[in-house]
């Protein structure tokens, strides 16, 4: 099987040209085109449900982008919202309630008067 | 050139008979060359249908026809990679998936019907990949292109896309490691 004769390296270019001579180009079989052409078919009906898919997916969060920058570019106006947090503080502490942190007054007419 | 490029820009075109004729000019061709690439002819029609379809889904990115071949000899290089790395995973399972008495029966069809010839042939195909399978799929392929199915370097260089000096290291590394297993094996 191996042939003789010769060094290593031309007894494996042999050997390769045997290994061809062994392996000639076949045939295909009557099924080989219809059999390709249905994968053919398979993949672009594959690869169109992808697309459509996509598309859709991409329309979808096209829409929602919109919707969401609508959203937020309207004013809102909250008539029952809090006031601000000092007119909420002063609302709770009138003015006429004792001043905590009042202007401290020094009786000094003792002090003089010794 | 098996075909003029006409018939491959009116393929490109999206002409499902100029793709048909293509793939009837190059078929056996193909074929041959994935029979001697993955040495499994039970798989070469697949793999070459495989082929045929990236062809078709990538027809478009052919810039210039001129390079039509090496460009199919791109894809059929990939397609027997691929085919290679499943069946390697595949293979411890597919001895074990035979009983023992499935073996021996299969042994004894095989011996009645293959003749002579075809025994010695398959001895070499069996030796031959027993050789190739001391280098990795991607350095098998290589050294099947430029040994056995006689590209050139500058055929190679298209087909592989990378410069002639690499593809001599890759080539001389494999070929060297092929050489031990083969040195090994006649002893």
């Amino acid at each position: 099987m191996v042939p003789k004769g010769g060094n290593n390296d031309e007894r494996l270019d042999a050997l390769f040209r045997a290994y061809r001579e062994a392996c000639p180009d076949p045939d295909a079989t009557a099924n080989f085109m219809p059999v390709l052409w249905q994968r053919i078919e398979a993949r672009q009906t594959y690869a169109f449900s992808f697309r459509r898919m996509a598309g859709a997916f991409v329309t979808a969060a096209l829409a929602l982008s919109v919707a969401l920058g609508v959203y937020m570019a309207v004013p809102r106006t909250q008539p029952n919202s809090p006031q601000a947090y000092i007119e909420a503080l002063s609302e709770e502490q009138p003015l006429d309630a004792p001043d905590i942190v009042g202007p401290v007054s020094l009786d000094l007419s003792d002090a003089a008067s010794h | 050139m098996l075909v003029d490029f006409e018939l491959i820009k009116r393929a490109q075109k999206g002409d499902s008979a100029a793709f048909n004729e293509i793939v009837l000019a190059y078929r056996k061709r193909i074929l041959g060359k994935i029979t001697r690439l993955i040495a499994r002819p039970e798989d070469v029609e697949d793999v070459a249908q495989e082929v045929f379809l990236r062809l078709y889904f990538s027809l478009d990115q052919l810039r210039t026809p001129e390079v039509f071949e090496p460009w199919l000899y791109r894809l059929t290089v990939n397609a027997a990679y691929d085919h290679l790395r499943k069946q390697r995973r595949r293979q411890e399972f597919r001895i074990s998936d035979l009983s023992e008495q499935q073996v021996m029966m299969a042994d004894a069809a095989a011996g009645g019907k293959v003749e002579r010839d075809e025994q010695q042939q398959k001895k070499v195909r069996e030796f031959v990949d027993s050789l190739l399978s001391e280098v990795s799929e991607s350095d098998r392929i290589l050294l099947m292109m430029k040994e056995v199915e006689g590209l050139s370097l500058k055929e190679l260089e298209k087909v592989y896309d990378v410069n002639e000096n690499a593809l001599k290291v890759r080539l001389f590394r494999a070929r060297q490691r092929v050489l031990k297993a083969f040195g090994s094996k006649e002893q």
